[in-house]
């Protein structure tokens, strides 16, 4: 294996496992119309900034469209980013090419959200979850086969399944074999996304637990991307929340659900049901107008202006930036006063 | 009951396929009187779509066969009636919202053409009235701008937008009984709560009886006035919504509630999950389908398939209320359990 390159640099707290400044995905689009033409863009991640920790568990959450997904795809090289800077322990990767990156991806992998469809039907079990170990050309097939029995013990499948094919497995069990792919490099980072939305209630709690296990045990850092904001809440230490391709609040996992500060995350959280009537039927709701607007525009002000339930004029001309130390609200109306106080 | 409006009495249906029959459904009986929302709720396979297919008469034959049971629509067997008779009343009483709005509605028909096709069978409108009723539906259900909006074609909506116009299709003929298959599942929970609300709010100006299909407990909590719990193709229990919540009976409805976290922090810090694997129905289990996960689990479990009995009520001060499937005894409150989470 290439050794990276070292030097810190300007890369922001040594502290920080992952570091994401600026972060924009921009996808081109063709627009037609009888008068008019012309290429248009898809601002799906525009200007996203964040830090990982070891060890920690960062969750992103938001709702269709509010590109999370597409920001952990540009963090694993799937996208190609627009502008912006990821660094990994020091090393900036944004800027390198295909075969330079490969040393890098041992240390990022990620868990996709269909278990259905992110595994090879053809494939045994066993070559699926030694395959990363193929492709890096670690070790003879025998070595690279006990590395399979052992994370497929890691994470609570019977190696004798080894020489099994997908479909003879659960939905449960397939997420199972995703997470022993991604973990059989030792990475320092696992980027999930929505890994249990496609699973039965009482698998996902199965496969909550074993991550956080793992977390324990191996000390790897996750990217949690979900939309399940009570998910999320299990599983992370810090939460991110997106509107339209940016953060919209940031902070630890209790401040922001103990706490929203961000009008957006506000009604996100009263939108959430909660498996208890009593609770519900006293709960006051924040309905939001409308949809999301279609992220192929710039707007002028808070992108979130026009369903926001206590906008001003001023909203519509000043675009808000993300403000404070470790609670970070991107809100004209919410003072920095009120967030220092925390 | 004279307000029950549909009753299903002991309703098996099975289904042949590659790995030999499948019983999805399995004596399955529940009424559902009107104004109010009746939540069943289980995982994948658990049998509760096909039995709102069976109510709506669409178990297609030859896999599949509706093989005991009544479905009693205002003393009319559902089960019975000729096709002629069904088609009256399917769309026109009974009404469906199905999950994915995308595949459920047709890409060349423009959004009015669907709209207006059940109104001019049923209520028998002439292209104009029904397209005014059509404009005034779609205002009904928050689409902005219905006049411009009924000509477009499904493409032309966003994915939550496409779930109101399928809402209002099935609202047109103002049905008594409105059943819902995870009609929020594939929206956004912005958008769902806007979907909710729109439920309860026809519900109160028209009086209408919902059956909520869902896996979400939350919806569950919010909507539902009572709630059947579906394992394996039965009702395993089934009570108020409040007395479920509160003092789960079946040791499945208390693993669900258990392995759900909660957002507001009020989940203890281990999750437990339900051990082992939803039921082969094409192989199912010996005795109760749900021994082989169980943790209460007796050697007759193996044996014996529990009946519904009546639960044990919720605290003295209650009446008892609704029934489980169980040979033990796993009651317990939960309020005093989730504080200290």
């Amino acid at each position: 294996m290439v050794e990276p390159v070292t030097g810190r640099g300007h890369a922001g707290e040594p502290t920080s496992l992952l570091e994401v400044r600026q972060l924009k995905v921009h996808f081109p689009f063709r627009k037609g119309s009888w008068f008019w033409g012309g290429t248009g863009w898809i601002r799906a991640v525009d200007g996203v900034s964040f830090t990982v920790a070891a060890g920690e568990t960062l969750g992103l959450v938001g709702e269709s469209g509010c590109g999370k997904t597409t920001t952990a795809r540009a963090l694993v090289g799937l996208t190609r980013p627009t502008s912006g800077e990821v660094w990994l322990e020091g090393d900036r990767l944004d800027q390198l090419s295909e075969s330079a990156m490969r040393p890098y991806r041992r240390k990022i992998q990620m868990i996709f959200q269909d278990p259905f469809a992110s595994l090879n039907p053809r494939m045994t079990v066993g070559a699926i979850i030694a395959e990363p170990l193929a492709i890096m050309g670690i070790g003879t097939k025998r070595d690279r086969q006990l590395e399979a029995v052992r994370v497929m013990d890691l994470v609570g499948l019977n190696p004798r399944f080894l020489n099994r094919y997908p479909h003879e497995f659960s939905g449960g069990q397939r997420q199972r074999v995703g997470i022993a792919r991604a973990l059989i490099l030792n990475p320092k980072l696992v980027v999930c996304d929505e890994p249990v939305s496609a699973l039965d209630v009482s698998i996902q709690a199965q496969v909550i637990q074993l991550l956080m296990e793992l977390q324990q045990k191996l000390g790897v850092a996750y990217l949690f991307i979900a939309h399940d904001l009570a998910v999320v809440r299990h599983i992370a230490h810090r939460v991110g929340v997106m509107y339209l391709g940016r953060i919209v609040e940031l902070g630890s996992t209790h401040d922001i659900f103990s706490s929203p500060q961000h009008p957006y995350t506000q009604a996100l959280l009263s939108a959430a049901p909660l498996p208890d009537p009593a609770i519900q039927r006293g709960r006051k709701r924040i309905v939001l107008r409308g949809e999301v607007p279609r992220p192929d525009q710039e707007y002028p002000g808070c992108p979130f202006a026009d369903r926001c339930p206590i906008v001003e004029s001023s909203c519509r001309e000043q675009v808000p930036q993300l403000a404070g130390a470790a609670r970070q609200v991107s809100c004209l109306k919410v003072s920095q006063d009120s967030l220092s106080g925390e | 009951m004279p307000d029950t409006l549909l009753e299903v009495e002991d309703l098996s249906v099975e289904f042949r396929t590659d790995e030999g029959t499948v019983q999805a459904v399995n004596g399955v009986s529940f009424g559902l009187r009107a104004g109010e929302t009746l939540g069943l709720v289980g995982e994948s396979g658990s049998g509760k779509s096909v039995t709102s297919l069976a109510i709506m008469g669409l178990v297609a034959p030859p896999a599949g066969r509706i093989t005991r049971g009544q479905i009693f629509y205002r003393l009319q067997d559902l089960l019975l009636l000729p096709r002629a008779d069904m088609q009256r009343i399917r769309g026109r009483r009974i009404a469906m919202v199905f999950q994915d709005p995308l595949t459920s509605l047709n890409p060349f028909l423009t959004v009015g053409e669907q709209l207006t096709e059940m109104t001019r069978i049923h209520l028998r409108l002439g292209a104009e009235q029904a397209r005014t009723h059509a404009i005034e539906m779609l205002e009904r259900v928050g689409i902005p701008g219905p006049e411009r909006r009924i000509d477009q074609y499904p493409h032309e909506f966003s994915g939550g937008m496409r779930q109101r116009v399928m809402i209002a299709m099935a609202l047109s003929c103002q049905p008594e009984v409105l059943i819902a298959d995870e009609p929020t599942t594939a929206l956004d929970v912005t958008i769902q709560a806007q979907m909710l609300e729109l439920f309860q709010e026809l519900q109160r100006e028209l009086g209408m009886a919902i059956l909520l299909i869902t896996h979400d407990l939350g919806v569950v909590a919010q909507v539902c006035h009572r709630v059947a719990v579906m394992y394996g193709g039965r009702i395993v229990e089934t009570a108020s919504a409040d007395a479920l919540f509160a003092r789960p009976q079946h040791p499945y409805t208390l693993g669900l509630l258990d392995s759900i976290p909660r957002w507001d922090g009020r989940t203890s810090q281990m999750l437990k999950a339900i051990e082992g694997q939803p039921p082969n129905m094409a192989d199912p289990p010996t005795g109760c389908t749900f021994h082989p996960r169980c943790p209460y689990k007796l050697e007759r479990c193996q044996r014996d398939m529990p009946p519904l009995e009546p639960r044990l009520p919720v605290d003295e001060s209650t009446p008892a209320d609704g029934q489980k499937a169980c040979f033990v005894e796993v009651s317990r409150t939960r309020a005093a359990e989730v504080n200290h989470g």
